[in-house]
C-alpha cells in the first residue's frame, strides 16, 4: 500500500470511530429520544452481538453450514451451552476453542 | 462471572467501583487477548506497515471497524468508502450510548471524549447488566472506567504482540474464534425473556441473510429488524 493513502484511511477510520461513539455523549441530554424508542433500543445490544457473532459461526469457507462438518457451527454451540450450564467464561471460551481445534485435527 | 460484591457495612469509594470494574472485566480476558493478536496480525498480513498498524489501533482502537476497513485498503478503495464503513460498523454504538448516557451527562466534555474513545462491546454488556441488577450503584462512572481502561491495555497489548508476530503465527491457528465465543459468553445472560429471544432470532437470520451487503449494513439492518421484532412481541406479550 503506498503510504500517503493509507494514513488517509487511518485518519478517516479514527475519525468514523470517534465521532459514531462521542456524539450522543457530547450532546449530553439536549437531545430527546421519545420514550418508546428508547424503551425499544434495550433490545439492540443483544440483537447486536447476534449479529455480529452469528455470521462468523455459520459460515463454513463462504457457505452457510449448519452441521457437524462446520467446527466454528459446533464450538459456538458447546461453548454457548458450558456457559449457560456453569456461567463461567473461561471455561465456555476455552471449551469452544478445545472443540474446535479437535474437530479440525479429526 | 463474578457475583456482585455486597458491601453493607462500609461505604462503596471510587476506587472500589474501579477496581470492581477491572476485576468483572477479567473473565473476559481471554477472548480479549485472543482478538486483539488477531487484529494485530491481520493489519500487518494486509499489507500494513508495523508503523501504520501501531498507530490505527492506538488511534482508532475499533476491532470490528479496522478489520472491516482492511480489504478495502488492501483493494485501493475510495477513502470515503472506507470511513463509511467504518461508521457503519460502529453506528451500534450510537444506540448504546442513548442507553447510558444519563449515566455520564453529568461529566465534563473531556470525560465524555475519553468515555466515547474506551467504549466496547465487553465493556457495555457488562455495564448495562450492572446497572439492572444493581440501579443505585454509587460511582458507577468508575466502576466503568475501570473495566474500560483493562480492556483498552489488554487489547493494545495483544495487538501490539500480533503486529510484530505477525509472520510466526500461523491464520490457520483460527484464534479469532475465541473472540467470537466471548460474545457468544455475553449474549447467552442476556436472552432471559422471550421478546429478547425473539429479536436475536431475527437478528441472526437477517444477519446471514444479508452477509454481502456493502459497508457492512447487514449490521444495522439486523439490529433493525431485531430490535423491531423483540419491541413488538413484548408489546404482544402485554396485551391482554
Amino acid at each position: 500500500m503506498t503510504e500517503p493513502y493509507v494514513w488517509w484511511a487511518i485518519l478517516g477510520i479514527t475519525l468514523a470511530t470517534f465521532l459514531s461513539r462521542c456524539s450522543l455523549h457530547l450532546l449530553g441530554n439536549r437531545l430527546q429520544v421519545p420514550h418508546t424508542l428508547e424503551s425499544a433500543l434495550r433490545y439492540a445490544p443483544a440483537c447486536a452481538l447476534a449479529a455480529i457473532l452469528v455470521p462468523d459461526l455459520v459460515f463454513n469457507e463462504g457457505q452457510l453450514d449448519l452441521s457437524f462438518d462446520n467446527p466454528r457451527w459446533v464450538a459456538g454451540i458447546v461453548s454457548a451451552a458450558i456457559f449457560a450450564a456453569n456461567r463461567s467464561m473461561i471455561a465456555s471460551i476455552s471449551g469452544g476453542m478445545a472443540v474446535f481445534w479437535l474437530l479440525r485435527v479429526w | 462471572m463474578s457475583e456482585p460484591i455486597i458491601n453493607d457495612t462500609g461505604a462503596v469509594t471510587p476506587r472500589d467501583a474501579f477496581l470492581r470494574g477491572v476485576r468483572e472485566l477479567m473473565p473476559a480476558w481471554p477472548g480479549i487477548f485472543a482478538w486483539g493478536l488477531v487484529t494485530g496480525i491481520a493489519m500487518v498480513k494486509s499489507g500494513l506497515s508495523v508503523t501504520e498498524a501501531t498507530v490505527l489501533s492506538l488511534l482508532a482502537y475499533a476491532g470490528s471497524a479496522q478489520l472491516a476497513a482492511l480489504p478495502l485498503m488492501a483493494a485501493f478503495a475510495p477513502i470515503w468508502l472506507v470511513t463509511l464503513t467504518a461508521v457503519t460498523v460502529n453506528l451500534r454504538f450510537v444506540v448504546y450510548s442513548v442507553l447510558t448516557r444519563r449515566h455520564f451527562a453529568h461529566l465534563s466534555g473531556q470525560r465524555r471524549l475519553w468515555l466515547g474513545y474506551l467504549v466496547g462491546d465487553i465493556m457495555f454488556a457488562r455495564f448495562t447488566a450492572m446497572i439492572e441488577r444493581e440501579p443505585d450503584y454509587p460511582h458507577r462512572v468508575h466502576y466503568y472506567f475501570g473495566g474500560a481502561i483493562a480492556n483498552w491495555v489488554l487489547w493494545q497489548i495483544s495487538s501490539i504482540i500480533g503486529i510484530f508476530a505477525a509472520t510466526t503465527i500461523p491464520t490457520s491457528w483460527g484464534l479469532e474464534l475465541a473472540g467470537t465465543l466471548t460474545l457468544v459468553a455475553l449474549l447467552v445472560p442476556l436472552c432471559a425473556n422471550r421478546p429478547v429471544l425473539a429479536g436475536v432470532m431475527v437478528a441472526s437470520v437477517v444477519s446471514v441473510l444479508a452477509h454481502d451487503v456493502p459497508m457492512r449494513l447487514g449490521l444495522l439492518l439486523a439490529i433493525a429488524f431485531g430490535v423491531g421484532t423483540a419491541f413488538a412481541v413484548e408489546r404482544a406479550g402485554r396485551a391482554p
